[in-house]
């Protein structure tokens, strides 16, 4: 009777099991599965949530005006790091089995993964972050760093503060005012280059975890110093804290610009009209008017799909990047389905969708984001694209572009990026490499 | 030589060649410290009146902090945001007195230390749900907090106070001083000092533990609240305010964790020695950012000779 009761109970949770799976296997056979290793907890939520809803609401728009994408859906998942190195490595591990990418938003995160990948045949997605020599496609084949790398980012602020002649900068001090983690490192192998090239004195100031909030001894360090840029690598509460202290030391405002990172509106509220003048390089801009954002509010906002609490956080810079990095994506995924003719993509083809993007001016004005990024094209060899960026400064509530284009000294990153890559793969030997580019 | 000479002699010449200089790293040394000394206090408060060392006082400043901005967001007058943030404060010092120290009572210290992680994580995930993760700016102005800077000019330099740094000072002596007064004069003071020398014996002689508990949770949300407000004036109030709380643990190793003199000494000497550090020895010679390890370092020096702390008490038991 025992034996009965429990073949009964086992067989009725088989078929229960089976019976809740179904739909769930039919789900992932008609959609595209798209994690986002996110973070709106922890110390630098502040940065991560208007980043993540951005992200999140393109997709969720494509989804409701278009069905998707070639008429499959595109399922987006966040898995919740904290900006956490290990919870990271854990979501990556999590949502491995159906992924056709990993988002790991952090530059401790992506060098962990990095390895992985390339086991796991996984292509991972970081825009503007990451190690910089991640450009080289052929040493890091499922790494891709698109528009702009760090070091395109100081190689661009340099080319702006000197009016496009580096040498201009000779006998004058710059110091990198950077967090003491691995993506506020990684700028300083270009910058002592640079500094070595071109006869500046480089002052790297790094800023601990817990002294985001309290800067006064690297503010006193700058007023010693008397550096005549302050070059910014922050992120969340250390960029609101970097600039609480410039204003302090009375530093002057205009000799002052963050990278992209560190150019966020959120950040900038704690200061407002103290802070104007600042400047961030960026390789999107936030346009209001632009015609996806119509699409957004009419698709995801007003039925109440987004996450976005307050309106005007549509218009920050930090949500229209979001914005920007799932198109991105989505157009990689658009060429794979077009390169082999599916609707469900697997990772190894969106990784060839991603060394095959190519957003020019008149494509982004078809997807009506015409001016929101950079235009850019990938390719097998080159996983970044160079797509340069704007120099945005503070008006005092929001940030405006003031400058064209400026595009990263290539000619003066190139050789390093190749040497550091080189240096990466020999480290971590046997590092499989695509010489040919092929598939 | 070279390297005894930047360590012996260059510091002391620079501080002499620059002495505006050196009061302007002397005054941010002690800002820092009294900001550090604060937070302190609030683990020594719960410390020694139950013997939980308080994994959540990082989090209760960031909830004290973002309550007051949430409630003047959501259209309540500053100065009525305030008491209604300490009844917040309060509600939740009864709350966690009821639902989470009631039934360990008599359990092993690591039982309610692990009980206050969880305390921390409900905190950061309720405080998610209520005022959202966004950066939010503190209400500085409308709290009547000065915002201007001082200007001096000393020894043919300068050196700049900023009035919210010097209200900061002001107020945690003042807050301080207050709390010094209500530990060793009123009576529920004492009570509270009894339960913190013996739990049995304290509560023999009629003192309620759950009374004594709630209080002192509030008044470690009131130091939560104090602390938000100072350094979400800094930087902004957001859940990165948290590791703040980072900075007291090298501050409790010094001054002893039962000793609220030894928070507040403690507090100061390591927020102006850091700071002299930093400036004449760690960013010259080692490339910066020792505040991240120096206040560290200190304290175990001083443990090795005291190790109880400089104001620790000296426990001998029988084994």
């Amino acid at each position: 009777m025992k034996t009965a009761i429990k073949t009964a109970v086992l067989s009725s949770a088989l078929a229960l099991g089976v019976a809740l799976s179904a739909p769930a296997a039919m789900a992932q056979e008609d959609s595209i599965y798209i994690p986002n290793l996110s973070y709106r907890t922890g110390p630098f939520a502040a940065t991560g949530i208007p980043l993540m809803n951005g992200q999140r609401d393109y997709i969720n728009m494509l989804n409701a005006r278009d069905g998707g994408l070639n008429g499959v859906r595109l399922e987006y998942d966040e898995c919740e790091t904290g900006y956490s190195t290990e919870k990271g490595v854990e979501c990556y591990e999590k949502t491995k089995a159906r992924a056709v990418v990993t988002q790991p938003w952090s530059t401790g995160i992506t060098l962990q993964v990095l390895p992985r990948t390339n086991v796991d045949e996984i292509p991972i997605l970081a825009p503007g972050y990451g190690f910089s020599p991640m450009a080289d496609g052929k040493v890091f084949q499922w790494a891709f760093n698109p528009p702009s790398s760090y070091w395109d980012g100081a190689s661009m602020i340099l080319k702006y503060i000197s009016d496009g002649d580096l040498d201009t900068l000779s006998g004058k001090k710059i110091a990198l005012l950077h967090l003491d983690h691995p993506y506020g490192k990684e700028p300083i192998p270009l910058f002592e280059k640079m500094a070595e090239q071109h006869g500046f004195e480089f002052l790297p100031i790094p800023v601990g975890l817990s002294e985001m909030q309290n800067q006064s001894a690297q503010w006193l360090q700058i007023r010693r110093e008397r550096p005549d840029y302050v070059v910014m690598w922050g992120w969340g509460a250390m960029n609101a804290g970097a600039i609480t202290e410039a204003v302090k030391t009375k530093y002057p405002m205009d000799q002052f610009i963050g990278i992209w990172w560190s150019g966020h509106d959120g950040d900038m509220q704690t200061v407002g009209e103290e802070a104007k003048g600042y400047k961030a390089i960026s390789w999107s801009v936030p346009m209001p008017d632009a015609p996806v954002m119509a699409d957004i509010r009419e698709h995801v906002i007003e039925p109440g799909d987004s996450m976005v609490e307050d309106e005007s956080q549509l218009d920050w810079v930090f949500y229209q990047r979001g914005l920007t990095i799932s198109m991105m994506l989505v157009e990689a995924i658009r060429a794979a389905q077009d390169e082999f003719d599916t609707q469900t993509v697997d990772a190894t083809q969106v990784r060839w969708g991603l060394e095959n993007i190519n957003l020019d001016e008149a494509r982004l004005e078809e997807l009506g984001m015409s001016g929101m990024i950079v235009p850019f094209k990938t390719s097998c060899a080159d996983h970044t694209g160079h797509g340069g960026g704007w120099m945005l400064e503070w008006d005092g509530s929001k940030f405006v572009k003031v400058s064209d284009l400026i595009t990263p000294d290539r000619e003066a990153i190139a050789p390093l990026e190749a040497e550091k890559a080189q240096e990466y793969a020999e480290a971590n030997a046997p590092w499989p490499t695509n010489e040919e580019c092929s598939m | 030589m070279d390297l005894l000479d930047a360590i012996f002699v260059q510091p002391f010449a620079d501080m002499a060649a620059a002495p505006d200089f050196l009061l302007q790293v002397l005054w941010e040394g002690l800002v820092g410290g009294v900001l550090y000394a604060l937070i302190a206090l609030g683990f020594v408060l719960i410390y020694k009146s139950s013997r939980i060392f308080n994994f959540a006082q990082g989090i209760m400043v960031v909830f004290a902090a973002l309550t007051l901005v949430g409630l003047y967001e959501r259209g309540v007058p500053a100065l009525i945001a305030l008491p209604l943030t300490l009844a917040v404060m309060f509600v939740l010092a009864v709350a966690i007195e009821r639902l989470v120290l009631r039934p360990l009572v008599n359990q092993p210290d690591i039982i309610l230390f692990m009980a206050t992680i969880g305390i921390t994580l409900f905190l950061i995930g309720f405080g998610e749900i209520i005022f959202g993760g966004e950066n939010k700016v503190m209400i500085t102005e409308q709290l009547y907090i000065p915002t201007g800077s001082f200007l001096f000019e000393p020894f043919g330099g300068f050196v700049s106070i900023e009035q919210k740094d010097l209200t900061a000072v002001i107020g945690a002596v003042v807050l301080v001083v207050a709390l010094l007064v209500f530990l060793n004069k009123s009576k529920i003071g004492r009570a509270i000092r009894a339960l913190g020398d013996d739990h049995q014996a304290a509560l023999s002689v009629g003192i309620s533990l759950s009374t004594i508990w709630v209080i002192v949770w509030f008044i470690a949300g009131l130091i939560a609240l104090a602390t938000g407000i100072v350094w979400g004036a800094r930087a902004g109030v957001s859940f990165a305010l948290e590791v703040i709380a980072f900075k007291a643990l090298p501050v409790l190793m010094l001054g002893g964790l039962e000793s609220v003199m030894g928070a507040i000494v403690g507090g100061l000497a390591i927020g102006i020695l850091e700071k002299l550090f930093e400036i004449y020895w760690g960013q010259p010679l080692l490339g910066g950012n020792t505040e991240a390890w120096f206040a560290y370092v200190f304290a175990l020096v001083v443990l090795l000779f005291r190790p109880q702390g400089l104001f620790g008490e000296k426990i001998i038991e029988r084994v």
